[in-house]
């Protein structure tokens, strides 16, 4: 399945028409979108956090792109979180209109790994700043 | 003389406890039965589920609030426009839930779009914004 056919299976007009199984229970769904608004306010933290840091944090003495370096990734972590959490509400309602295995998450892992490699460079540039 | 009480089903639960994870078709060890035949989806009672997922679209709105604010720090009219979506967001939660003549829900699936492609050009305009902008270090003291 090449990229664009995976990019349009994921417009709403196209998961529409998705006619296989049958309407889950309304909590279910319920709860699915609820799973999808908890992720898009992380990515909306996320984004707000990232410009907090660039554009209100005062500048790392000896590092000059210090902020930016901590900063840009954030927020463009929070657009990919957006993305991917609105393509898993769609796998996951397709998944429970047919009665199948929620498929498995990525975005925790996502999360993590990119905040572990954020908290890597925040020490560095911390140590570099104070041991200058 | 009358049996033991009826225990109920071992996998029903309060509705305001969330709904149970599926498993997969056939494969249910506790050997419970699917829902009868004719169990209309709409006339299933959601509890409190509408509940919560209304709150969820209202604190979803106010992050769109709380990131306007932030903005318009650095940016007015950007942070004027990010502030605008926050009563856009919160009255698509109040959309009214109607499935669409097959498949998901269309308002569902329009309206969590829509979230999304705010999202994303919330981030991009906050990206130019941290990369071309003029930094204002202390602004929150």
């Amino acid at each position: 399945m090449s990229w664009s056919s995976r990019l349009a299976a994921l417009l709403p007009r196209t998961a529409v028409q998705d006619t296989g199984g049958t309407e889950p229970d309304p909590r279910f769904t319920f709860a699915n979108e609820r799973t999808f608004l908890a992720w898009s306010r992380s990515a909306l933290a996320l984004v707000v956090a990232g410009l907090g840091v660039v554009q209100l944090l005062p500048p790392f003495p000896g590092v000059p792109s210090g902020r930016h370096l901590i900063g840009l990734p954030l927020i463009v972590l929070g657009a990919v979180l957006a993305v991917t959490a609105y393509a898993e509400w769609v796998r996951n309602q397709r998944a429970l209109r047919r009665g199948e295995p929620l498929p498995r998450s990525v975005m925790p892992w996502i999360l993590a790994a990119t905040v572990t490699g954020i908290a890597v460079i925040s020490s560095i540039v911390l140590l570099v700043s104070a041991a200058r | 003389m009358t049996g033991p009480p009826d225990q109920g089903r071992p996998d029903q639960g309060p509705p305001d406890q969330g709904p149970p994870r599926p498993g997969p078709a056939g494969a249910d060890p506790a050997g419970a039965e699917p829902p009868p035949p004719g169990d209309d989806p709409e006339e299933r009672d959601p509890g409190l589920a509408r509940e919560r997922t209304s709150l969820s679209w209202m604190r979803t709105a106010i992050s769109f609030a709380a990131l306007g604010g932030v903005v318009l720090k650095a940016n007015l009219l950007s942070g004027l426009v990010i502030l605008a979506i926050a009563p856009v967001v919160w009255q698509l939660g109040r959309v009214t839930r109607g499935p669409g003549a097959s498949g998901l829900p269309v308002v569902g699936a329009t309206r969590l779009f829509i979230i999304t492609v705010a999202i994303v050009a919330v981030a991009l305009l906050c990206l130019v914004i941290a990369v071309f902008g003029q930094a204002v270090p202390g602004a929150l003291r």
